[in-house]
């Protein structure tokens, strides 16, 4: 017989692991989803999935069913993403404020800054989606997480509030701002795909 | 309605979550405003533009890697939790009734000297043997430490104040290796105390005895610690513990996280070597098993492990 979601979250809050790792399967590759596209990189999106479900470990005995169990866990999920610093040291540092000349429509042309270029770097000035994710990743990390949530994981504008501890008009304002905001860092390259 | 309300029903529009009304609204204007229906094939172009380019799927191995990963930090949050009862139910049985009783006595005492001291003393704490119901307290060899004073409410003109503080004695043990309450400091010390000499020195103590019994709380303290702890050398002790120990699932997560992730390629080594030996007596590797041992013999950057891993493949094909 099928153990319901509220007997599973019982049962683990009692401490038996067996329930608490069915609830964790039932949810984590869609955590792992949101991390992947959140930062881009698997070892960071397996840190941000153990943090997660640690949180939820230590803090699952004071669930008390207020809200659907995934909004409480996807609630986590977007405050360890927002909070998150990658503990990788080096990084391609792209900004992308100033880097292009308003002549400069030519993709091919668009050079990237960074203080020290290696081969690899150079060419990843020519990787579209390369460029594409790094205009993503420069947006604050709300507006970040609100376009991910709703632009690749496809979630409704009520259930992003509702994971942003938020009103829904606060997830259109971001999700307005991080449009906004990447049209402008995309500029050269719809004029390029025009 | 402005043109910027507009701008943001286009956006809401083309992820599907205008209202029926809104969108009739956002039509009609459409059909008259230029500078709308500009802003239109813009965010169109926008979207499209940016519509797939993180294909980012989560495949089934880095899904596995994940879980195997956190299986790896819940026995350690699990350990630290149990370690942590299974010290202080330990320490107490260490005292016998009567002195357990002077020591919460003589708590209440040193809080009332605190106490006195901050409303007569100003703030300077009477020397204990200058109180003579101190002395009553002589049994603890004046090695008693206050440390740690936190105040909740150092504000005394309610007539009260709140604080904390901790109370530290060093207290002296022998016993075998083999009693619980032996293993259970050993098992305390090899996870959390600050230096790694003396988390060496708790796990080679278990490993002196050749009739050793591990407990469960043992068992998966060791697994956390050659998961988990910063020195490769403290690692390499626990997993030569380890290796001493009925193999089980347990032990094979361990190991295969082991030859998974180390930084040490000697403990990886001693992974790969641990499994193959299970393999020998018996204790099988599942698919999903060889798909990680399959990972690491394409991956590793030492050659022996690069052979071993491919031979131990060759014994399933």
């Amino acid at each position: 017989m099928e153990i319901s979601e509220k007997e599973l979250i019982i049962k683990a809050q009692a401490g038996d692991q067996v329930a608490f790792e069915q609830l964790v399967y039932n949810y984590d590759k869609a955590v792992l989803s949101i991390a992947m596209r959140f930062v881009r990189d698997t070892d960071d999106a397996k840190d941000i999935y153990q943090e997660v479900f640690i949180r939820v470990f230590r803090s699952l005995k004071k669930f008390e069913f207020r809200s659907e169990f995934s909004t409480w866990l996807f609630r986590i999920t977007t405050n360890v993403c927002i909070t998150f610093k990658s503990s990788k040291k080096e990084q391609v540092s792209v900004p992308l404020q100033a880097e292009f000349d308003e002549d400069n429509k030519e993709f091919g042309k668009v050079e990237l800054v960074s203080d020290e270029k290696s081969p690899e770097e150079e060419s990843l000035s020519n990787d579209l989606q390369t460029f594409i994710g790094n205009a993503v990743d420069s947006l604050s990390e709300r507006q970040r997480i609100t376009f991910v949530l709703k632009h690749y994981e496809g979630y409704k504008i009520r259930e992003i509030a509702e994971m942003l501890n938020c009103k829904e008009g606060t997830v259109k304002k971001y999700l307005f701002d991080a449009v906004n905001n990447l049209r402008k860092k995309l500029k050269p390259l719809s004029a390029f795909q025009t | 309605m402005n043109h910027n309300e507009f701008k943001q029903m286009i956006q809401l529009s083309l992820y599907g979550e205008l209202s029926d009304d809104k969108q009739k609204k956002l039509i009609s204007h459409l059909e008259s405003c230029e500078e709308c229906k500009l802003e239109l094939e813009q965010q169109k172009s926008i979207m499209m533009l940016i519509a797939d380019h993180r294909n980012l799927e989560v495949n089934e191995e880095l899904l596995k890697e994940a879980r195997i990963q956190l299986r790896g930090a819940l026995r350690q949050e699990r350990n630290n939790r149990s370690s942590v009862s299974y010290f202080t139910n330990h320490i107490f049985q260490l005292f016998s009734t009567p002195p357990r009783l002077a020591f919460a006595a003589l708590s209440v005492l040193i809080l009332g000297i605190i106490i006195g001291s901050i409303f007569i003393g100003r703030g300077k704490i009477t020397a204990p043997e200058k109180n003579p119901e101190l002395t009553n307290a002589s049994m603890f060899d004046n090695d008693l430490r206050i440390s740690n004073v936190q105040f909740i409410d150092s504000d005394p003109t309610d007539g009260e104040i709140e604080f904390t503080f901790e109370v530290a004695k060093q207290v002296h043990y022998k016993g075998s290796v083999n009693d619980p309450k032996v293993q259970g400091f050993l098992t305390y010390a090899m996870l959390n105390d600050q230096n790694p000499g003396s988390r060496l020195n708790s796990i080679n103590a278990m490993d002196t005895y050749k009739k050793l019994y591990l407990d469960k709380e043992v068992k998966n303290a060791l697994i956390t610690v050659v998961m988990t702890d910063k020195n490769a050398g403290v690692r390499r002790e626990a997993l030569k513990l380890m290796n001493r120990t009925a193999f089980d699932e347990s032990l094979k997560q361990a190991y295969l996280y082991v030859l998974l992730n180390d930084s040490s390629s000697a403990l990886r080594i001693e992974a790969l070597n641990a499994l193959i030996e299970a393999n020998k007596n018996g204790h099988s590797l599942d698919r999903n098993d060889l798909d990680l041992v399959v990972k690491q013999a394409n991956q590793d950057d030492n050659n022996y492990i690069k052979l071993k891993s491919k031979t131990l493949l060759q014994e399933y094909n």
